[in-house]
């Protein structure tokens, strides 16, 4: 719990990822992980420090332990939330609480087919939730994705493991996300061609 | 496959099932944009009846339909259509020709009866520019409603034929998957290869010049205008302007035919990687040692 | 629009058959396999569509995966060079979601030539599917095709529905034994009132594919099959299968009859060799009858399946709730290419009323002739349309008005997501 609370004092940190590399990023993916990398390091370690979670018993009903962060019902239990933000369009929301703790993702989308590919892809992801135990069937209200990790998956599954892959997830997302929208306009390029081409014969 | 075809699929294999073997039978099927078909045999087994309902019939009429489809079918033509349906076929297989090659080319004519009634405007377009070319000035602006929402808008002129076919996109989606395929289609003909195809010029939202003073065009953001400018070389040889109608005609079809295939091609990719992601999360996940807990009595104890 | 005819894709595990409401045919019949570049061995998962390696872009071109064939065309290809073979649908199931999201693409436009964005859909399922698939299929005709509605039926209830045509069914219910026969393997499926018993089902590996072999079996034996080239030999067998079986009603005396007159009950049959054009013929004999007397005596074709069929439906009735099984009995409904053999209906109404006769008398005599039932109507239902009965019964019901009803629709969809095709609704029945 004390490193939770440590971070109590710095609720949001701003990195100062520039515009330009952004865009850059986009097109080469290996530089992306090295831009993307503070902002990365800065979710892996304030989601360990958070993933302190015990099996807490219901205040109200024995027995009916719930995840406090979703149930709300007393505030002695959650922990101060917390941004961590890259940019206006790229943030990580972490709200700990006594026995479980939210993660919401904002996916960068640079335009409209990003987002419409951004919205399909977190939807589908969403629809198969059942496989992915720690996800959220909804996401938070501003974010795109959101996990939910309660103690129990922290009994049963290995912690740092479940913090990489939240982190992968936010690593390769960016870059499947570009890679569609690539390979969407190479296939609208081909399309056109060859129906334009066909006027020729 | 990615170019779709011009002729009906079922049409010509049940054409070529029943010259085999003749038999009774009573089929209504559909086409592109809602076209239906109903194939018969009311009489004898060896009389087939084909009829076709199309949406934008009397505009067809109107811009020479029939003496087209007179010219393709002749004899075959029935007078009185089947109730119902605009115009009807009565095909005679007993009549169908008896070699491979030209029962074959039959069957295809037959197969293209959408394709052939839709080709009046055209082919009155093309007919109109060569006698525009002396005299200068404008052909007639043709509307085909050929579709609840969408039209296609054909005009003549002196050197040119525009095509311009209003889409309308039902979904989100699809609009922006739409938007970045029309876009390629007016930026595709930098390449050198197919400098010679028709130029294409899209706008979303507000109606180009030729088409503006309609009174019946609908404003709204999901709607959108592709132009498609035709040169005499599309349809001065014969061969290459029926190519250039049938082509053209399924533009709409092969718009939406190739948006739908990008959205299956993504489900195909995003299935790929969540099928990734759920590895990782799988080597989260430890053995689970399943060790039986019995009571002294003997019996199990089951935990949650 | 809504004029246009919802479209009915029944996709079998060996055979799709679609077409339009209203036919009473469908409109093709096709193999369920799709040809795609790329070998067989690469695995299901990495799919020839998507880049194997993240980060390395899909190829330029970007269209590889429009490159593919679907139903016969497909099997033609199969010995292309490039391509290889896939069935996306094992024992019923969807096995392959790429490849069946490109297969009923292709269907659509090419086959069908319809706009899915106009056109109401019925598609199929097996018994016992899981609700997950049924939320996948959504999702694919939703998203990717747009369509205005869709309705997922289950195949034994459609093959009810199917058997309204029969002239000997006045009422139109949905409750009834189905015995589901094709190529792979037959099903036993028991409904009441439009929703199946799962918990009664029963499976008999005994089918189409079987049926032939044991015919093939049968002439070699007697030595007919050694004119005939070896390739064609287990065509030539379905063939006869298809041409010239029947049940009988007694094979003893079925025996005798063809030993007295040979003449009149043997058959030829008229092949030739598809490479060489040799002609040959042989005769056709016991095959038969013997041929779909493996349904009621397993034991002359299989040595670890030996339950008859009638017995088998007898047990799943018996294992049905007791209030609807006066019902099951009273309509057992054929589907199904291997369940067309003639009298094929009779044979099996007179073993199973034998059974259930039987099980009266021992209870009338356990009772010490005190309580007498007033016996058990035992009815097997043919009809024209068994072939393709699951194909039919979706086309009868997809014509009726309440159909557009029952539809889940785009609209809902958009508002409720996939979890809506969790729920279904009955209708069409009179009852």
């Amino acid at each position: 719990m004390s490193t939770t609370c440590s971070q109590r004092q710095t609720p949001t940190r701003h990195l100062g990822a520039k515009r330009a590399n952004t865009l850059k990023a986009e097109r080469r993916p290996s530089i992306m992980s090295n831009v993307l990398r503070p902002y990365l390091a800065a979710v892996r370690s304030t989601l360990t420090a958070a993933l302190t979670l015990e099996n807490f018993s219901s205040q109200v009903v024995e027995r009916h332990n719930k995840p406090e962060i979703e149930a709300g019902g007393s505030k002695e239990v959650l922990l101060n939330p917390l941004i961590i933000s890259r940019n206006e369009n790229e943030r990580v929301l972490i709200e700990p609480s006594v026995n479980s703790i939210r993660l919401s993702i904002k996916i960068k989308q640079a335009d409209e087919i990003e987002r419409i590919l951004c919205h399909k892809f977190t939807r589908f992801m969403m629809q198969r939730a059942e496989n992915f135990i720690v996800l959220r069937r909804k996401p938070v209200q501003g974010y795109d994705i959101s996990f939910l990790i309660t103690n129990t998956h922290s009994e049963t599954m290995l912690k740092h493991k479940i913090v990489d892959f939240i982190i992968q997830f936010m690593e390769e997302v960016d870059k499947e996300i570009s890679e569609m929208k690539l390979s969407l306009n190479a296939r609208a390029r081909t399309v056109a061609e060859s129906y334009l081409t066909a006027f020729n014969a | 496959m990615i170019l779709l075809e011009p002729h009906n699929f079922i049409i010509h294999t049940t054409l070529h099932e029943k010259i085999l073997k003749p038999s009774s039978l009573d089929v209504q099927f559909v086409d592109f944009d809602g076209v239906r078909f109903h194939i018969t045999t009311p009489e004898r087994k060896t009389v087939i009846l084909l009829s076709m309902h199309i949406k934008c019939w009397d505009e067809l009429v109107r811009y020479g339909a029939l003496e087209v489809l007179q010219r393709e079918y002749g004899a075959l033509l029935l007078p009185q259509p089947e109730a119902e349906y605009n115009v009807s076929l009565q095909i005679d297989l007993e009549q169908v020709p008896g070699d491979a090659e030209s029962r074959e080319a039959f069957v295809m004519s037959t197969a293209l009866f959408k394709r052939n009634a839709l080709a009046a405007p055209f082919e009155s377009a093309f007919r109109t520019q060569k006698q525009l070319e002396a005299s200068g000035g404008q052909g007639e602006l043709m509307e085909i409603h050929y579709r609840d929402e969408e039209a296609i808008y054909v005009q003549a002129a002196n050197d040119r034929v525009t095509v311009i076919f209003s889409t309308v996109f039902k979904e989100e989606t699809d609009r922006i998957f739409g938007k970045v395929f029309l876009q390629e289609f007016v930026d595709a003909r930098r390449l050198p290869t197919i400098q010679n195809a028709p130029q294409v010029l899209y706008s979303a939202r507000d109606p180009p010049l030729e088409i503006r003073h309609l009174p019946d065009l609908r404003q709204s953001e999901d709607i959108g205008y592709v132009t498609f400018v035709l040169f005499p070389r599309h349809f001065q040889a014969p061969a290459t302007a029926s190519a250039t109608i049938s082509h053209i005609q399924l533009f709409r079809d092969y718009l939406h035919y190739h948006i739908k295939c990008s959205k299956a091609y993504m489900h195909s990719r995003m299935r790929h990687r969540v099928a990734e992601f759920q590895k990782v999360l799988n080597r989260a996940k430890t053995e689970v040692v399943a060790s039986e807990k019995k009571t002294v009595s003997g019996r199990t104890l089951v935990s949650r | 629009m809504s004029t246009l005819a919802p479209i009915i894709c029944d996709n079998g595990t060996g055979y799709s058959k679609v077409g339009f409401a209203g036919n009473s045919d469908p409109s093709f019949v096709f193999p369920t396999a799709i040809a795609t570049r790329g070998s067989t061995s690469q695995g299901s998962r990495a799919g020839p569509a998507v880049p194997a390696k993240p980060g390395h872009l899909a190829s330029k071109r970007g269209v590889e995966d429009l490159d593919f064939f679907i139903g016969d065309e497909a099997l033609a290809n199969a010995k292309t060079p490039g391509y290889g073979v896939h069935y996306p649908i094992r024992h019923g199931m969807i096995d392959n979601w790429d490849h069946m999201e490109r297969y009923w693409e292709q269907t659509i436009f090419k086959y069908l030539r319809a706009e899915p964005e106009d056109h109401y859909f019925l598609l199929t399922e097996p018994p016992l599917n899981a609700p997950e698939n049924r939320e996948q299929t959504a999702e694919i005709f939703f998203e990717s095709f747009n369509i205005k509605g869709l309705y997922i039926a289950v195949q034994a209830v459609l093959a009810l529905a199917a058997s309204w045509t029969s002239h000997r069914v006045s009422d139109r219910t949905l409750t009834g034994t189905v015995i589901d026969s094709g190529d792979g393997v037959t099903h036993v499926i028991p409904c009441a009132d439009g929703y199946v018993i799962g918990s009664a089902i029963k499976h008999i590996p005994i089918a189409g594919r079987d049926i032939s072999q044991f015919v093939l079996n049968l002439m070699r034996e007697r030595g007919e099959m050694s004119t005939v080239p070896p390739e064609d030999q287990l065509r030539v067998a379905s063939k006869v299968k298809e041409n010239f079986s029947y049940v009988c009603q007694d094979i003893v005396k079925e025996f005798r009859k063809y030993d007295t007159e040979p003449y009149k009950y043997f058959e030829r049959y008229d092949g030739e060799h598809t490479v060489t054009g040799r002609k040959y013929s042989l005769d056709v004999g016991y095959e038969r009858f013997l041929a779909p007397e493996i349904f009621f005596n397993p034991e002359i074709y299989s040595s670890d399946f030996l339950t008859p069929l009638p017995e088998i439906v007898d047990d799943v009735i018996q294992q049905s709730p007791i209030d609807v099984r006066r019902g099951l009995y009273k309509n057992i409904v054929l589907s199904g290419g291997s369940t067309m053999f003639q009298h094929f209906g009779n044979r099996l109404k007179r073993d199973l009323k034998q059974l259930v006769d039987r099980r009266l008398d021992a209870s009338v005599l356990a009772s010490g002739s005190v309580l007498k039932s007033s016996g058990v109507e035992v009815d097997v239902i043919s009809h024209k349309r068994q072939r393709y009965a699951v194909w039919f019964g979706g086309s009868l019901l997809a014509s009726l008005p309440e159909f557009y009803t029952s539809c889940h629709t785009k609209a809902q969809y958009d508002e409720i997501g996939p979890s809506i095709c969790r729920r279904y609704q009955i209708f069409g029945s009179a009852t």
